[in-house]
């Protein structure tokens, strides 16, 4: 053992220790034992579940009506698990004619009168096609109501999801957690590399704060950003495992650098993946680039996925 | 003998053949260009320096937040009407701020840098942004309702930033354009029409790509407010 390893040992120890790491928490019961019991999903690479962020297919708006070409893709790339956003889901109110803040009432009643029944019937859509829908992606702030919250929560586990997971920041994060617990779900806060900002999730400290707001909250791990922010993700993720729902799996250069294509950046991507299958960490990798490319978008995921295949060979 | 020779004419049809289909395969393989994603970056440009600096644009993966054709995603900035860009000469703001990128900012996420580009990869992207801006404000501009304008602010106007390029005044287009024609005229000079060329072949036109480098900086900061201003001058001439 170095003296790095054996300093990842006992810093992981203080910190499972200060954030309360727990194995009981619903979520995690519930993450874990989904994974175990999904033996047909397509999409499972040496024990590792791989699934798909779909903000990989540039070139397809997020909107209800492209939902069904989504499905095919997704299909198309051999993925069984997807973390759907919920411009997916949700109708649109915005129109000719109705302001802003209407179009967002419409929604926020919506939201508490119908979306458990839609949901259902789009878990259906996916189920249809062998896809599971691990998270829902919300990006929720301070203008959504108790309520509202809670009726995300129930549409989430309507569309069979784990937890829900956006880009709020701290401030949030703190007011949401109270929520997933209701649902037997977690919440899910995913890192960015803006490191001005002292409400933004961005590197280890501030995720170790959002961790600690309960323990239902989750992190969910962007190589990219983390790379980006001069994070370490192998040292995170040995650390902090226990309460890592998933990855965005993505390469980057440090320094703020740009978004590369797998391999070319400074994200330790192999490493991650081969962390989680020597481990068995029951870590959902979400792929997903925002590199550019003059392929097809689903092309390229596949050569995404067949770089993680080869890693993990 | 005769059999021999019927089997090496044979032996020899049989390798033509495959000689000719795999030559036609290539030249197909060629024409289509495969892995080239068509629906997202649109058809080639009919210029190739500025379709490498497309490329060089989406590769490098400013599209994925600016959009091919500038329209943005989310919270990045729409470079159709950024500042910077609009008082960028020949790349040189938009290359600095490539190069720094925008670690400070109240955005998710950041503006990356870019510093391991080589200049010209730099360049490019300018190149391609400017291009994409003129194309997209050219449009915005005439498909706006042409409004009557002020004539006294459209002479200010010209004074200012066509005066010393066209010191007749340009007296008597009146005669010859009516108001929408004037407009197009004044976005897109007929005898500059055609997208400025960086092939080398067009090095020798520096007068037209002076003149086409000046009517496009123009063009990427009109508004149809001082358009529609011109126009009522000029319609006066």
């Amino acid at each position: 053992m170095t003296r790095r390893e054996f300093g990842r040992v006992v810093v992981t120890t203080a910190s499972a220790a200060v954030l309360g790491v727990r194995r009981s928490g619903a979520a995690v019961v519930e993450q874990a034992g989904g994974l175990a019991g999904r033996g047909s999903n397509r999409s499972i690479v040496g024990g590792v579940q791989f699934g798909l962020q779909p903000f990989c297919y540039h070139d397809l708006a997020m909107t209800p009506e492209n939902r069904a070409t989504l499905v095919q893709r997704l299909v198309q790339n051999g993925m069984g698990m997807v973390e759907l956003h919920a411009t997916w889901v949700e109708p649109r109110f915005a129109a000719p004619g109705v302001s802003a803040e209407a179009a967002r009432e419409k929604l926020r009643a919506w939201r508490a009168g119908s979306s458990v029944d839609h949901c259902r019937i789009v878990k259906k859509e996916f189920d249809e096609a062998g896809i599971e829908i691990f998270t829902y992606y919300v990006n929720i702030d301070d203008r959504y109501t108790d309520a509202e919250i809670d009726a995300v929560f129930a549409g989430a586990k309507a569309l069979g999801a784990r937890g829900c997971i956006g880009s709020q920041g701290l401030d949030v994060t703190r007011r949401v957690a109270q929520f997933p617990g209701r649902h037997g779900m977690f919440v899910g806060v995913h890192n960015h590399d803006n490191l001005s900002d002292p409400d933004a999730i961005n590197n280890e400290a501030s995720f170790v704060k959002a961790l600690g707001f309960s323990p239902d909250v989750r992190a969910t791990l962007d190589t990219r950003h983390f790379t980006a922010a001069n994070g370490d993700c192998i040292d995170f993720l040995q650390k902090y495992h226990e309460r890592v729902s998933s990855v965005h799996l993505g390469d980057r250069r440090k320094n703020n650098g740009r978004s590369a294509p797998f391999g070319e950046g400074d994200a330790p991507l192999i490493e991650v993946l081969q962390l989680i299958r020597d481990n068995k960490w029951p870590i959902v990798v979400l792929l997903e680039f925002e590199h550019g490319t003059l392929r097809p978008a689903v092309e390229e995921v596949q050569l995404m996925f067949d770089y993680c295949k080869r890693a993990l060979s | 003998m005769r059999r021999l020779l019927l089997c090496c004419c044979g032996l020899i049809v049989l390798v033509s053949v495959s000689v000719a289909a795999q030559s036609s395969s290539a030249s197909a393989t060629t024409r289509t260009r495969a892995s080239y994603d068509i629906d997202f970056i649109g058809p080639p440009l009919a210029d190739r320096v500025m379709q490498q600096a497309k490329e060089t644009y989406v590769v490098f993966g400013c599209a994925y937040c600016h959009g091919v054709t500038l329209t943005p995603r989310g919270e990045a900035t729409d470079l159709t009407r950024s500042a910077l860009v609009g008082s960028d000469t020949n790349g040189d703001r938009i290359v600095a701020l490539l190069r720094a990128g925008i670690p400070q900012t109240a955005k998710l996420s950041p503006m990356p840098q870019f510093s391991d580009l080589s200049d010209r990869q730099l360049h490019d992207i300018a190149r391609y942004i400017h291009y994409a801006r003129q194309e997209s404000r050219y449009r915005q501009l005439v498909d706006a309702t042409l409004g009557a304008g002020d004539a006294t602010a459209g002479k200010a106007q010209f004074d200012q930033q066509c005066a010393s390029c066209h010191p007749d005044g340009l007296v008597g287009i009146a005669r010859k354009y009516d108001a929408p024609t004037l407009r197009d005229r004044l976005l897109r000079p007929r005898g500059l029409a055609d997208v400025q060329s960086f092939e080398v072949a067009a090095l020798r036109d520096t007068k037209n790509a002076a003149a086409r480098a000046s009517h496009n900086h123009l063009l990427e900061n009109y508004t149809p407010t001082n358009v529609a201003n011109l126009v009522a001058y000029l319609s006066t001439r």
